[in-house]
């Protein structure tokens, strides 16, 4: 009996332990696009205290810097490369971000809910 | 595209800038031959070319991190020379008469590397520009412009060094070091955490109302002091740890390089009669 009990509970552990693992690799994707110097979507919607990898695609020929001072994130992406840059865990607010390359156009921000 | 450009070439130069000055005021105080500092700007400004036309292989390594880890190990490098740097300096402060060979070697390196980092960006975006004719004339001369004013900054900040009494360049030169230093590690830290090498955590506090992170004296802090508005408890443990080590050894080889001096006038005194 209680070897069976302490066998049932080690099968959860490793289930647990599994899903929690395909939580890691399954972190949710968001994906931004910079043309024209400007991003695309402006905005975009993050869900609150969760990791999330953000992929930048670069459509111009010219190379732009993700930027901001809210992150704390900073990566030149060069023309033509799409770029992968993890963001969060975040509180509920608003993250404004730029392209420090061509910051007058290049303007975005990331809401948390 | 004038305004822009001084901008971005004035972050990435003061950052360099601040770091020479620093460094050249300590070798004029010791006497050692400055030639370190144009050989390590021309390495620095050739390799810095380099990385920026491979900047494009480099992002690609390790699954789509390698910027973020080839910078990293570029400050923690830096942070290293900057403590050998700093090592050298007491002992050749106390014995006097010799200068380490080692320290020219060291603050060149540390040079080059910082080149290495903030050229390889400045390259990335004045190469992009410049190359269209109607941004040319706007970005050639807001590179000027920004240049010209990191670089001015340097020479102010040198001069303000070597305005100081011996001794206390010295000790501001120490304190200034261990914050540089301490501010190349934060900056590692949140690009291995960018990279998701370190965890990502909440931040501790936001003084970003306070002091924002892109206002002027901000930005002067960042260069400076590595300052950071929102920090995680990782970055927060780095900077210290980092700050608390170089201080350690700052005053390990004071106190090897006294107890050396002091036994050099006993051996001395012992010799004469």
């Amino acid at each position: 009996m209680l070897e069976r009990t302490a066998c049932r509970r080690l099968v959860l552990l490793w289930m647990l332990a599994a899903s929690v693992k395909a939580v890691a690799a399954d972190r949710p994707i968001v994906e931004l696009e910079i043309r024209n110097h400007l991003f695309h979507p402006a905005e975009i919607l993050m869900p609150a205290h969760t990791k999330v990898k953000l992929i930048v695609y670069n459509r111009d020929p010219t190379p732009e810097e993700f930027e901001s001072y809210e992150l704390n994130r900073e990566k030149v992406i060069m023309g033509g490369q799409r770029a992968i840059i993890f963001i969060g865990p975040l509180a509920p607010g608003e993250y404004p971000f730029f392209g420090e390359f061509n910051p007058n156009t290049a303007q975005g921000k990331i809401i948390v809910k | 595209m004038l305004l822009n450009t001084v901008i971005i070439i004035l972050r990435e130069v003061l950052e360099a800038a601040l770091l020479i000055s620093i460094l050249l005021a300590m070798s004029r105080r010791l006497r050692v031959d400055p030639r370190w500092l144009p050989l390590s700007l021309l390495l620095g400004g050739a390799v810095a070319v380099l990385v920026g036309t491979q900047m494009r292989g480099i992002s690609e390594l390790l699954d789509g991190v390698g910027q973020e880890v080839f910078d990293a190990f570029l400050q923690l490098a830096i942070y290293v020379l900057l403590l050998c740097v700093a090592v050298l300096m007491i002992r050749s402060y106390y014995s006097q008469n010799t200068v380490p060979g080692g320290i020219a070697a060291a603050m060149g390196a540390a040079v080059t590397l910082a080149v290495i980092r903030e050229g390889s960006e400045i390259y990335l975006f004045l190469s992009a520009f410049s190359a269209d004719p109607d941004l040319r004339p706007g970005v050639l001369s807001g590179a000027f412009i920004g240049a010209g004013i990191g670089f001015s900054i340097g020479a102010l900040f040198y001069y303000f060094l070597l305005a100081l009494p011996r001794r206390t360049t010295l000790a501001v030169a120490c304190v200034l070091m261990t914050l540089v230093a301490a501010g190349m590690c934060i900056q590692a830290a949140q690009l291995l955490i960018q990279a998701d090498w370190l965890p990502a955590q909440s931040s501790l506090w936001d003084t970003g109302n306070w002091l924002p992170e892109g206002s002027v004296s901000g930005q002067l802090l960042y260069a400076l002091v590595g300052y950071e508005a929102s920090p995680s408890p990782v970055e927060v443990g780095v900077y210290f740890s980092a700050a608390l080590l170089m201080v350690a050894l700052l005053f390990w080889a004071r106190y090897r390089a006294e107890a050396g001096g002091r036994k050099g006038e006993r051996d001395r005194a012992a010799s004469t009669p």
